[in-house]
């Protein structure tokens, strides 16, 4: 019956921690170096890392982008229009942007001419026989010698229709006199002219007004206002995204590193357990040989595996076994020749040649 | 055929150390005790090297990429340092000096961080070497006394065994030799035992026999080799 072909021998993952005080030793002294080394090191280039990156992104903030430009309302004196509802000024097309121009009269100083005249008016009527210094808009107080003269100055006066039109029209409301009574401009009329009707009258004097330019229609948009707000804005996101690669950057060289030493530290565990495997195999195997030889019995020595190492160590355990191997044999030479001569002798049934026997089978028995 | 001249006088071992032949002269001085040379630390050159070469060359790569990325990511620094400031006194030249001068500081901290991390890197791998090497030499030196009791095994010369140093790695192996080199020596005691009582028994009846003049010299050097 043929033999089953022979399967090589193959490794096995459980196997390989056959020594574990040594393996494990070697394996931990290189995984944990490179591992302190790695994590020391590494974040020593974090370190590094982060600062640079900080030095970079203050370097990418102080690049100044273009400003974005600003609308302003300030116009210009001389290209503005001054809009005069009575100048007859064409009105400005609908598209481009109204100039207007100031005007050449300082507007107090109008106000003050349409008053002066009234206050003359007043100053005519009222103050020619009497002292007083008439006011746009304010009591008229009159001076006289005696407040009885004066109220009958005043009375009088309020009777007089040109008199108490120029008070109304100075706006002046109450005539008083110094130490005597005061009149109402308002009561005089009725008095003065009670059969006539009341009409109002309304006199339309000639005057200007100045409209000044509305803020929101003074706006002047420069020109290149697109190239610059697209400038500034592709600056702004330019540098947005510099300092997000440079924070990418960053983060990838963590990465790397953090990826780096695990797949290092993993590496090297099952490398470290796989080199020490091939110094504590042939351990293994000569130990097993020496339970063997402890047992008394002293196989044949077979090779040990491709790839293992302490093979000069093994070469000193095969001449051992050799050696030993060798000195049983030198017993059993020497006691069959005994065995021999004795029965030549006619001692061949003795007791020392029967224990001889015995003692050359053990050993005979030993060296299968 | 005598094989007096063949069998090595028996082994002196002191301090577990494997001392060799001695004399047997009464007179024969004390040996003094061993101590470990640096030139014995490399024992196994081929088993020692090969696991020092590889943590050495391994952490020489970690340390030498890992610096290389710090040199670089300082560098980087410097360089931008030095490039926004050269922005900034660009319009005003008296401030050139200030510009110079923090550049060759940038510039000197870098030479300065090259070099401590090259005398750290070189300093590592020298400890690094001389701790792997005495750290090997904890399984080198255990085999390296169990080849010598092989080779005197294979001498035929199965004397007493001694321990190994405080320290040493491969207690478990060396206890397994030890429990067999026993062994072997017990049995084979037993067996001279054996022998020479039965050579004895026969002694009268194969007087002047050379198989009993060879059991006796047999014997003899069996004797001499379990010493």
């Amino acid at each position: 019956m043929a033999a089953p072909p022979n399967k090589g021998y193959k490794r096995s993952w459980k196997n390989l921690l056959i020594n574990k005080r040594y393996q494990l030793r070697f394996t931990l002294f290189m995984v944990g170096l490179s591992a302190l080394l790695m994590a020391g090191l590494g974040i020593w280039v974090m370190k590094e890392a982060n600062d640079a990156t900080s030095v970079a992104k203050s370097s990418i903030a102080g690049d100044a982008c273009p400003k974005v430009p600003v609308i302003t309302d300030t116009v210009n004196d001389d290209n503005s229009v001054p809009l005069k509802l009575d100048d007859g000024a064409a009105e400005p097309s609908g598209d481009a942007p109204v100039k207007m121009q100031h005007s050449a009269v300082d507007p107090k100083d109008v106000a003050h001419h349409n008053a002066n005249d009234d206050v003359i008016a007043v100053q005519n009527a009222w103050c020619l026989d009497a002292s007083c210094q008439p006011e746009q808009a304010a009591p008229l107080e009159i001076k006289m010698s005696t407040s009885a003269r004066c109220n009958a100055y005043v009375k009088k006066k309020l009777t007089d229709p040109e008199a108490v039109a120029a008070l109304r029209k100075a706006l002046v409301p109450v005539v008083k006199c110094d130490g005597g009574d005061s009149f109402t401009v308002a009561d005089a009329g009725a008095a003065a002219e009670p059969e006539r009707e009341h009409h109002v009258k309304v006199q339309l004097d000639e005057s200007s007004m100045t409209m000044m330019p509305a803020p929101a229609a003074a706006h002047v948009i420069p020109a290149d206002y697109g190239e610059r707000i697209t400038a500034h804005w592709a600056c702004v996101y330019r540098n947005e995204g510099k300092i997000a690669d440079l924070e990418t950057g960053r983060l990838r060289i963590l990465w790397v590193l953090v990826i780096t030493g695990l797949a290092l530290v993993l590496g090297l565990a099952i490398y470290g357990i796989k080199m020490t495997h091939r110094v504590a195999g042939p351990l293994f195997k000569v130990s097993l040989y020496l339970a063997k030889m402890k047992d008394g019995r002293y196989d044949k020595v077979w090779n040990l595996r491709k790839g293992d190492q302490l093979v000069e160590f093994y070469e000193h355990f095969k001449a051992a076994h050799a050696g030993v191997v060798a000195l049983e044999r030198g017993d059993i030479e020497q006691m069959t020749a005994l065995i021999a001569a004795a029965k030549e002798a006619g001692a061949g049934e003795t007791e020392a040649v029967k224990d001889l026997e015995a003692l050359v089978a053990r050993k005979e028995k030993a060296l299968e | 055929m005598s094989n007096d001249k063949e069998v090595p006088a028996a082994t002196v071992v002191q301090d577990g150390k494997l001392g060799g032949d001695t004399p047997k002269t009464a007179a024969a001085a004390p040996r003094q005790p061993y101590k470990r040379k640096l030139s014995n630390f490399m024992l196994d050159k081929k088993l020692q090297l090969r696991y020092v070469m590889l943590v050495t060359v391994l952490s020489a790569m970690i340390s030498g990429s890992l610096g290389y990325l710090i040199y670089h990511q300082r560098h980087q620094a410097s360089a931008s340092i030095d490039s926004d400031l050269a922005a900034l006194t660009q319009s005003d030249a008296s401030f050139s000096d200030v510009k110079n001068e923090v550049a060759e500081d940038n510039a000197h901290d870098d030479r300065m961080l090259v070099y401590k991390m090259a005398g750290v890197g070189i300093g590592l791998v020298l400890i690094l070497s001389a701790y792997l090497v005495i750290m090997t030499h904890k399984v080198a030196g255990p085999l390296f006394k169990v080849s010598m009791y092989f080779d005197r095994m294979a001498e035929g010369r199965i004397g007493s065994v001694y321990g190994l140093r405080k320290g040493d790695m491969l207690q478990d192996f060396f206890g397994n030799f030890k429990e067999m080199h026993e062994s072997v020596r017990t049995r084979m005691q037993a067996d001279v035992i054996s022998m020479e009582s039965a050579a004895d028994a026969l002694r009268t009846k194969l007087a002047n026999s050379p198989a009993l003049e060879a059991m006796d010299k047999h014997l003899a050097q069996r004797k001499k080799q379990l010493l």
